[in-house]
């Protein structure tokens, strides 16, 4: 393709290729999206000798990238070493707090020692503007040709097949025997390809978020922490999200800390506007300490999917696979809020499938099954089947979770631990009347406890 | 002049004035974490050289003078639409100001046989505006400064720049070869071509000459440049004064009295 340079007079004249080669079908797949699971599926299949192609909007790779902060890493730790990547801070500490609008606070708190040591638990706080840049060196590193500014903006197809992608750019078809969609929440694309529905309502949270800068020396001091040790705080009750159903969450960076609140969609329609959700959370008297004095210096905002396994799409169709987010790879219980690890595993998995299929000089969904079958094997569907019941329930049992219960606790706490001059065991017995009251007496509690019991199940 | 004009774009890798920020104590430019991009105006540049080769044929060269990694403001201009690139790169060109990277320019528009050499009017990064004449002045070239369109009459070897000036515009008729400085925002730079731009990005090469290679190895670098800084300083904004008035009359009042 490249022509001869020329020299005359000694010096190397540039080589002048006016004529545009077309790259259809020159490479073997095209990623939509340089995120998590694009990039883990890029990797994969470079590895594996395949030609990939990754395009991204973004000016670089995590510049559209939304998550709260902590990244689960035992899938990225097998595809690359992750000795150089710019992780933040390990998680040392995670904390439970239940919040009332009253400014009452529950929390528990733990701290393994175990979590001290390497690799601690595979969980890290990262910058997604960092670590996806990263990430996806990693797999240009690979081999993989990563094209950025680049907006995906549907797909072409030949009869049912998915046989490539059209972008905004001028000459912007290009074809290829597989498209790995890996946009991300607001899958459009995917959507618009009819690969997935449209989801409901109350299958999608809002997220919003917000960076404070503060020294190191500060952060240390305030969360209690030690050299690369981080915290990973979540709140839930009415004090994190006021009338809605979600929750809230402060995580640790080695210089600055992300606060932000995630809850329904359905909520923000009824009226709750996120950034007045944020800002009461970000005032209540049990986390305005945390940031106190600290530099605003990022605020973004995204859709996270919550539907769960229920609202998992078809992940293989003819021609294209559908993965991470786009999915609807998300998992929240309450106590565990994973979905990067989950990305990555679907990214890998998708990939190996994609260069199996093609050794087979195939690329149709039967071909390609292995994907599903892979995934369903995996952590990812296991634990997103095992939760499903989770966000249906806590938004049913919502009065009770978010509003009696922050404050029953904090009026049982005041009772038990109370100064006068009655006795303690007056104060057990006052301090259980407001929990069993709250909870709809014996029975009704009985009743909570049988409900919530797959919660650490 | 049939076959059309030798057309040569310099550009420049600045780091993104959308990420350079000031430190307050110390006044300098903090440009450590900002990420090398191509000079704005230079977009601009690129554009008008593209349309110039649409409208007379020819061929559009783009060159940069800087360290490897700089060849990426080249990919950007091929993937636009160049045709072929040049990397001026040398330990010797290091600490250069403005005079000695006129004069690598000018030498290697030269060599290129350029008959147009358009620059975007400055660099965000330094803001002289001083190179494109340096590169006029060296080769003893016709010079278009402040240029927001372009005219080009290739029967008469010549080319008409629409020149900004104070209170309009004005027309100038330059005769080959001519340096253009275009202003910044003079067009609408067209997106880079799907497949132009993995193309740039992933199988041009741009060809690159040292200092030696131009004859000019003992004319660069810091030792040759006239620049020196003496100091600086930042400027704290001025303390305006203010009037508070309760209606649109009394606005009106106060204004024709201040005026």
């Amino acid at each position: 393709m490249s022509h001869e340079a020329t020299t005359a007079g000694g010096l190397q004249r540039p080589d002048l290729q006016t004529e545009t080669p077309n790259y259809d079908d020159a490479f073997d797949a095209v990623v939509v999206g340089a995120g998590l699971a694009g990039t883990a599926a890029a990797l994969t299949m470079a590895r594996d000798g395949l030609d990939v192609l990754m395009l991204e909007r973004g000016p670089a790779p995590g510049t559209k990238n939304v998550f709260g902060g902590v990244l689960y890493t035992p899938t990225i730790r097998e595809l690359v070493d992750i000795d150089d990547a710019p992780l933040e801070r390990y998680i040392a500490e995670k904390r439970f707090s239940i919040l009332s609008s009253d400014g009452d606070e529950t929390a528990i708190s733990m701290r393994p020692g175990a979590w001290r040591d390497d690799p601690h638990n595979d969980s890290y706080t990262v910058l997604r503007r960092r670590f996806d840049e990263w990430f996806a060196k990693q797999a240009v590193d690979a081999g993989v040709t990563l094209v950025t500014e680049t907006t995906v903006t549907g797909l072409l197809r030949d009869g049912g097949a998915v046989v490539g992608v059209t972008t905004d750019r001028p000459d912007g078809e290009i074809h290829a025997p597989v498209v790995v969609l890996a946009e991300g929440a607001n899958s459009l694309v995917s959507e618009g390809a009819d690969l997935k529905e449209r989801p409901e309502r109350d299958a999608v949270a809002v997220s919003v978020k917000e960076v404070f800068k503060l020294d190191r020396d500060t952060i240390d001091d305030r969360f209690r922490l030690d050299g690369d040790a981080g915290a990973a705080y979540q709140y839930f009750g009415e004090g994190a999200v006021g009338e809605a159903v979600g929750g809230g969450f402060v995580y640790t960076n080695k210089r600055s800390v992300s606060v932000g609140v995630v809850y329904r969609v359905e909520d923000a329609a009824a009226g709750q506007t996120p950034e007045a959700t944020l800002d009461a959370f970000e005032s209540h008297p049990a986390v305005a300490p945390l940031i106190r004095g600290g530099r605003r210096i990022e605020y973004s905002a995204h859709v996270v999917p919550e539907g769960g396994a229920r609202a998992m799409p078809d992940l293989v169709h003819d021609g294209a696979v559908v993965v991470g987010d786009a999915a609807g790879l998300v998992l929240n219980s309450g106590v565990h809020l994973e979905g990067t690890n989950m990305a990555v595993e679907s990214g890998y998995h998708a990939g190996k499938a994609i260069a199996a299929a093609l050794a087979d000089d195939r690329s149709d969904a039967e071909a390609l099954a292995a994907y599903t079958r892979d995934l369903d094997q995996s952590f990812v569907v296991e634990n997103l089947r095992h939760y499903d019941w989770f966000q249906r329930t806590i938004a049913a049992d919502r009065q009770f979770l978010f509003e009696d219960l922050p404050r029953a606790l904090a009026s049982a706490e005041t009772e038990y631990f109370k100064m006068d001059r009655t006795s303690k065991d007056e104060h057990t017995g006052a301090a259980r009347d407001h929990l069993v009251a709250a909870a709809g007496g014996w029975f009704g509690a009985a009743k909570r406890a049988w409900r919530f019991r797959r919660m650490l199940s | 002049m049939n076959d059309g004009w030798n057309i040569v774009v310099c550009v420049k890798q600045v780091p993104d004035a959308d990420d350079v920020t000031i430190d307050p104590d110390t006044g300098t430019l903090n440009r450590s974490d900002a990420p090398a991009v191509l000079n704005k105006p230079d977009h601009n540049a690129v554009e008008s050289a593209l349309a110039l080769r649409d409208a007379v044929g020819g061929t559009v060269t783009a060159i940069t003078m800087g360290p490897p990694p700089a060849s990426a403001v080249l990919q950007a201009a091929v993937a636009a639409g160049a045709d072929g690139g040049v990397l001026l790169t040398d330990r010797a060109f290091g600490g250069s100001d403005t005079w000695p990277t006129s004069l690598a320019l000018a030498r290697a528009a030269e060599e290129l046989d350029a008959d147009v050499v358009i620059c975007g009017e400055e660099s965000t990064d330094s803001s002289t505006g001083q190179v494109p004449p340096g590169i006029a002045a060296h080769n003893g070239w016709a010079q278009l400064t402040y240029t927001e369109s372009l005219d080009p009459r290739p029967d008469e070897g010549v080319l008409v720049g629409t020149r900004d000036v104070e209170g309009g515009y004005e027309r100038v008729a330059a005769a080959l070869p001519v340096v253009v400085a275009m202003v910044f925002g003079a067009n609408d730079p067209r997106p880079a071509g799907l497949h132009r731009k993995i193309f740039a990005e992933t199988e041009f090469e741009p060809v690159q000459w040292t200092a030696a290679d131009l004859d000019i190895e003992d004319r660069v670098g810091l030792a040759n440049s006239p620049t020196k800084v003496g100091g600086m300083d930042t400027a704290s904004p001025v303390e305006r004064e203010r009037t508070r008035v309760d209606s649109v009359e009394a606005l009106y009042d106060h204004l024709a009295e201040v005026l």
